[in-house]
């Protein structure tokens, strides 16, 4: 199923020092992870792949692929306990096999000739040390310097990643630095030793648009000047586009295909690869329904869609209006004082019948919290929500229960926003019970069945626990809960965020079938500009708890009259087709 | 700063209130007329009527909560009621005897504690581990009783190695002839909890993300143990040290009866038999203040040891 | 309608909830069903003890005093030597006093009369099967009766305690605002005095107070380590529901219209009740040495009862004149149980919350 890699040839720009024979090889790499005492569970299923000296690949996956196990692998950094690599298995670095050298000689590779950068910077940092304390005592470990040479060195390599101020900022603790400064230190940790190659999983993945752009370029630059190979982990194609040479793209344990950039771009052989790259939402299209993996994998692959028209007419129904929405946090501060937090301050917008408005933004915005603010699960500090003739933060809590009903809302985090310890088929009954839906069990019984065929979940689902469901199957069941209730409105947090991008396309596809059906109005809140441009008639720009833009979707990202909105959108990662262009 | 402190004293009023509230309440409310508590066990009847009215028995409630309060500002709670002895005089003669054994108790069993914990975290998962947790839990349930009666028996009679009981006038023969066996009594009881505790915190802090940083670095897992995992787990292990610091004056009244050491603990045990409530009354009252001040200065301490610490 | 493209499980009949899942985890677990079924071997016996079928007589004085046990029944007994030359005192003949006894001449009268009173002579055993105390009572029974106190008052508290934590703690942590301050400072006030010097203190007035008498024994231990022993759950139970309360799915039960009440016991409850059943567990465990301490003391069980405590407190003295049978009885019973306990203790947390070890 693998294509041959190429040895970089294709790409005579970067061909300088690059050598006949690869950096690191990977021979039949085989995982598996004991999971209790009598069962294993197969994480990565033989593969091979090679990484040439001095250029990036990129090794792309949905959750589950193995991505990240396989690379981990390589430095040996697989928990002990319950990781089982196969003997058969070879990592080849300068001759050696990286699974059979002795804990002393991989020691000396770790940090030094190979180095890894990881997701979540904030808790792979040590808390209770400086950064400059954690950068010295790799310089210390494998470069032998003194203390002020080190000190010295690790300033410089502070500046060289960006961060300013570096002789104070040494001594700060990494709970006092911003996510993107604290993936800088990281990656100053990182390049210390002048590694060969730099291994980064998912290093952007947790942080804003606007940093990740930061982010990868440094990291592109490092990889220029210090002639070191990376290897970057991520489930964005986008971001493969532009900054990889080779893909090698991986699907439950096992790789699909890998080739240049070029190639798998261009022209992907394999029917996953193909699926990946069509159902992403792009900036440039917008067809009636997303292609979705199946499409490809059963062979018949979709050609053309029709365009779906987005955008607001003159004769459309206002269901929602929000007056100068205000929303402000207390902390306390001082011997008595509070500190406030302004989280939304003075915002409007109208909500038409039957369409979608987008508000997008980074985190902190106050996106969620206009959200949330709107629906009173945070009682608001100013504003008025105008719906069916009346304003609903006016009324009291009692009178408030009727609507309660016709403005749901659907959660970021499907493996937070249902109940453990419910059945599904109690999660679907228990808004039906509080609002006397149904007149018996058995007719709320019936109904929730109903909504299950609705959302395309199996009858069976009724009896069972959410920790038996995927990530998106869970998001159904969170939208069939709220058709329960019918409501007008329904407000998507970040509902789509969190999940692997076939998926994702899944379930976009049936808001939007039942956005057809139903005529049910959305309010979609999310930071990724693509998804949102693909599902909203309009959109809404926050930025610091204001508005900075409201327009139709498709002026908006044509014509961004706001600064703020034109580097939101300059830092979205075009994929390869843009890069081919510059 | 000062402003964190200044409200953290303000917010110990309503918590001494509470305690002086809770006490008063127990003693002079529940407790009931002191002629009854003590009818079986002093036959003087001019000291029982002394003492009711040195309480004020037969004043409205209020009047009598404001004797209490009266009596704990002046520090004057009057005599005990079976040796007429002043309880402060009491308080501040019995405070040395616990101190001697428990400042000891405490610094080994910590030091015992950590270094065990640390050992036993490095071969988690081993037979080894597995072994040292059940012998854990096996030495766990045993009475506390029953080590103190087997091994004054076994150390102090039977061998000799140490007296039996006793306490002297010096502090340097306390420590030295006197306090060791208690101490090693209360050590091998103690151990147990302390390490099964310890080794929870180290087990923790093994599997957060930074450990995978600092192996990714190159470095020793002996250097990852001690230098980064240690420095982390150091921060759970104070919090547990300093909630144990309050009970160091009270001492262990189980050690101090056995022992005939004249400490405080023994002092409160044998005023429970005779429902002697002013010694009782006292000790607590003092001893709750005491506790308020340490935890400030444990938070304080905070600041210290962990860096993520903000005074709000 | 999209198709459903995640594999879903082919079996159709209602899936495992937590807690079944985790019972099947316990069964797996050698170490911790053998624990269980020791522990349960003793509620069984305890039950049985409590409705009088066994040792219901333990406080007769069966043998002689300090028995030796069956096993060293060849052992010198000076006690029960020196307390049988006693009685043989009897045959010795008395001086003769008529003369100046003003009691004499009834003598006679009286030695008839009690004759004719049937005294069943109860012939004291030499050996009891675990060997006796002072007074001759069989050690066996007091172990199984002082089991029953100590385990009684060890559950029993623990439900109390668990059951006050709890409802403090959810009320705490759900509503926070000023109800959550006023649990805090009620929690600050109890915790600022020593917990032994807490329960002391409780131990001497209660023991003291005239309305109180009525609850002697059993239930006042109940009464005090209940009553001051529902902090650490509190807490725990507070910072779960603090943590619960701003998860989505609470929120998402807010947005459709959850009452304050269901959210607290209906949709929170159950997500928190394993740590409950595991702090529960691990406060018996604390609850049955703490009592057993209590009764060494005096404070606890009233003295015509028998609890490991008491047995304990008499041991002391035993041990210097070589009688062991007492300690070693209450002390190992005491150490199976309690070792037994934790390690089921330990087994159903790791049932309920498995972490690869």
């Amino acid at each position: 199923m693998s294509n041959t890699l190429s040895t970089g040839a294709a790409n005579s720009a970067r061909a300088v020092g690059s050598e006949k024979s690869p950096l690191l090889e990977v021979e039949n790499l085989r995982v598996s992870f004991r999971i209790d005492k009598h069962t294993t569970f197969e994480a990565v299923k033989g593969i091979s792949l090679a990484i040439p000296v001095n250029s990036t690949v990129a090794l792309v996956g949905e959750s589950g692929s193995g991505k990240s196990v396989s690379a981990m692998a390589i430095l040996g950094l697989l928990p002990e306990e319950s990781a089982i690599v196969s003997p058969d298995s070879a990592i080849r670095y300068r001759g050696r096999d990286l699974l059979k050298e002795s804990a002393d000689a991989l020691r000396q590779v770790r940090g030094k000739e190979i180095s890894v950068i990881f997701q979540e910077p904030m808790t792979s940092l040590n808390p209770v040390f400086s950064v400059g304390y954690q950068i010295i005592e790799i310089l210390r470990l494998h470069m032998n310097m003194n203390g002020a040479a080190a000190r010295r060195r690790a300033i410089e390599l502070l500046t060289e990643v960006g961060i300013p101020n570096p002789e104070l900022r040494i001594d700060a603790y990494p709970h006092e630095l911003s996510g993107g400064q604290q993936q800088r230190v990281m990656i100053a940790m990182a390049i210390a030793c002048e590694p060969k190659l730099l291994i980064a999983d998912e290093p952007t993945t947790a942080l804003d648009v606007t940093i990740q752009k930061q982010i990868l370029d440094l990291i592109a630059a490092l990889q220029k000047k210090h002639h070191m190979s990376v290897l970057f982990i991520t489930h964005d194609l986008g971001v493969v586009g532009e900054i990889a040479d080779d893909v090698v793209v991986m699907r439950n344990g096992e790789i699909r295909e890998q080739g240049t950039v070029a190639q798998i771009f261009g022209s992907p052989s394999d029917a996953y690869t193909k699926a990946l790259l069509a159902c992403r939402p792009r900036l440039d299209r917008r067809p009636m329904r997303l292609p979705v993996i199946d499409d490809f994998m059963n062979g018949a692959a979709p050609t053309e869609f029709k365009e779906r028209p987005r955008g607001l007419t003159p004769n459309d129904e206002i269901i929602l209006e929000v007056k100068e929405l205000g929303k402000t946090f207390y902390a306390r501060e001082g011997l008595f004082g509070k500190r406030a937090i302004p989280a939304v301050k003075s915002v409007s917008f109208k909500l038409a019948k039957g369409k979608t408005l987008g508000i997008v933004g980074e985190s902190g915005s106050g996106k969620t919290t206009v959200g949330l603010t709107v629906m009173r699960l945070h009682a608001a500090t100013s504003g008025e929500v105008l719906f069916d003739g009346k304003d609903l933060l006016a009324l009291s809590p009692g009178e408030f229960m009727r609507y309660k009903r016709r403005i749901q809302i659907v959660f970021q985090n499907p493996y937070a926003s249902l109940n453990p310890r419910f059945t599904v088929g109690n999660i679907l009954i228990e808004p039906m019970e509080i609002h006397a839906i149904g007149n018996s069990s058995a007719e709320r019984t019936k109904l929730a069945a109903e909504l299950l065929d609705k959302v395309g979940l199996p009858r069976t689902a009724m009896h069972k626990y959410p920790h038996e469901f995927s990530g998106g199957q869970r998001q159904r069941i969170a939208i069939a809960r709220c058709l329960t209730m019918k409501p007008d409105v329904l407000i998507c947090d970040e509902s789509v965020s969190a999940l692997d991008v076939s998926v994702q396309a899944q379930v976009l596809n049936l808001l939007q079938d039942l956005q057809d059906e139903y005529k049910m109005s959305y309010l979609f809140i999310s930071h990724d500009l693509t998804v949102v441009k693909y599902m909203s008639d309009q959109v809404m720009v926050m930025n610091n708890g204001e508005v900075v833009e409201f327009a139709d979707a498709d002026e908006i990202y044509l014509n961004p009259k706001q600064a703020y909105t034109q580097k939101l959108l300059a830092s979205v990662p075009q994929g390869f087709a843009a890069h081919q262009s510059a | 700063m000062t402003a964190y402190l200044i409200r953290r004293l303000w917010q110990m009023i309503p918590t001494l209130a509470g305690v002086v509230l809770l006490l008063f309440f127990l003693f002079n409310w529940v407790g009931g007329d002191p002629a009854q508590v003590l009818a079986g066990k002093i036959s003087n009847p001019e000291q029982i009527a002394n003492i009711r009215k040195q309480l004020g028995v037969d004043l409205p409630y209020w009047q009598q909560l404001l004797i209490f309060l009266k009596q704990i500002v002046t520090f004057d709670f009057g005599r005990s009621w079976s040796t007429n002895e002043e309880v402060s005089h009491i308080f501040l003669t019995r405070v040395g005897p616990s101190l001697t054994i428990m400042v000891p108790l405490l610094i080994l069993q910590t030091v015992f504690g950590v270094l065990f914990a640390i050992g036993v975290a490095y071969v988690r998962g081993s037979l080894t581990d597995r072994i040292i947790m059940i012998v854990c839990t096996v030495a766990m349930s045993i009475s506390f009783l029953v080590y103190i009666i087997v091994g004054q028996y076994v150390f102090g009679f039977v061998l000799g190695w140490f007296p039996v009981q006793g306490w002297s006038d010096s502090f340097g023969k306390n420590l030295v002839t006197y306090a060791p066996l208690p101490i090693l009594l209360a050590l091998f009881v103690s151990v147990a909890p302390t390490l099964r505790l310890y080794r929870s915190f180290f087990l923790d802090e093994i599997s957060q993300d930074y450990v995978r940083t600092a192996r990714a670095k190159g470095l020793t897992e002996k250097t990852v143990m001690l230098r980064h995992v240690m420095r982390n787990a150091m921060i759970p292990i104070l919090t547990d040290v300093a909630i144990a610091l309050p009970g160091l004056m009270i001492g262990s009244f189980l050690l101090e009866k056995f022992f005939s050491i004249p400490g405080l603990g023994r002092e409160v045990i044998t005023a429970v038999g005779r429902s002697d409530f002013p010694v009782i009354k006292a000790v607590t009252v003092y001893l709750a203040v005491f506790t308020m001040f340490i935890n400030l200065a444990v938070d304080l301490l905070y600041k210290w040891i962990d860096p993520r610490v903000e005074f709000k | 309608m999209s198709a459903v493209l995640d594999t879903m499980p082919q079996t159709s009949e209602v899936s495992p909830g937590l807690w079944r899942l985790a019972g099947r985890r316990l069964l797996k677990d050698r170490v911790g069903m053998v624990s269980a079924v020791v522990v349960l071997f003793f509620l069984l016996i305890i039950i049985a003890s409590a409705f009088g079928w066994v040792a219901a007589d333990w406080g007769r004085e069966v043998g002689v005093s300090y028995a030796n046990p069956s096993f060293i029944a060849g052992q010198e007994n000076l006690e029960a030597q020196t307390m049988n030359a006693a009685k043989k005192k009897d045959d010795v003949p008395l001086t003769d006093l008529s003369a100046v006894d003003p009691l004499a001449p009834w003598y006679a009268e009286w030695e008839a009369r009690t004759k004719r009173i049937e005294v069943t002579q109860v012939e004291r055993a030499e050996t009891l099967p675990f060997g006796g105390d002072k007074w001759g009572r069989d050690i066996v029974k007091k172990t199984i009766k002082g089991a029953q106190s100590s385990i009684v008052v060890g559950l029993v508290a623990a439900f109390a305690a668990a059951f006050l934590g709890t409802l403090f703690g959810a009320l705490a942590g759900y509503f926070g605002g000023w109800i959550g301050d006023f649990f805090e400072w009620f929690y600050n006030v109890f915790t600022s005095i020593p917990y032994i010097l807490l329960v002391l203190a409780f131990a001497a007035v209660f023991a003291s107070s005239p309305f109180l008498a009525q609850f002697r024994g059993v239930p006042m231990v109940i009464l005090i380590l209940g009553v001051t022993g529902w902090t650490g759950i509190y807490r725990l139970v507070r910072a779960e529901y603090m943590k619960h309360r701003s998860r989505e799915y609470v929120r998402a039960a807010e947005a459709i219209g959850a009452s304050h009440g269901r959210r607290m016991f209906i949709q929170i409850l159950p997500n928190v009740s394993h740590v409950v059943l595991v702090q529960l567990s691990q406060h018996a465990v604390g609850f049955i040495k703490a009592e057993v301490i209590l009764s060494f003391l005096g404070f606890g069980v009233p003295i015509d009862s028998v609890s490991w405590g008491t047995m304990l407190a008499e041991a002391q003295n035993e041990l210097i004149i070589g009688k062991w049978w007492q300690l070693a009885a209450a002390g190992a019973s005491m150490a199976v149980l309690v070792t037994a306990f934790s390690m089921f203790t330990d087994a159903l947390r790791d049932a309920l919350d498995p972490k690869l070890k």
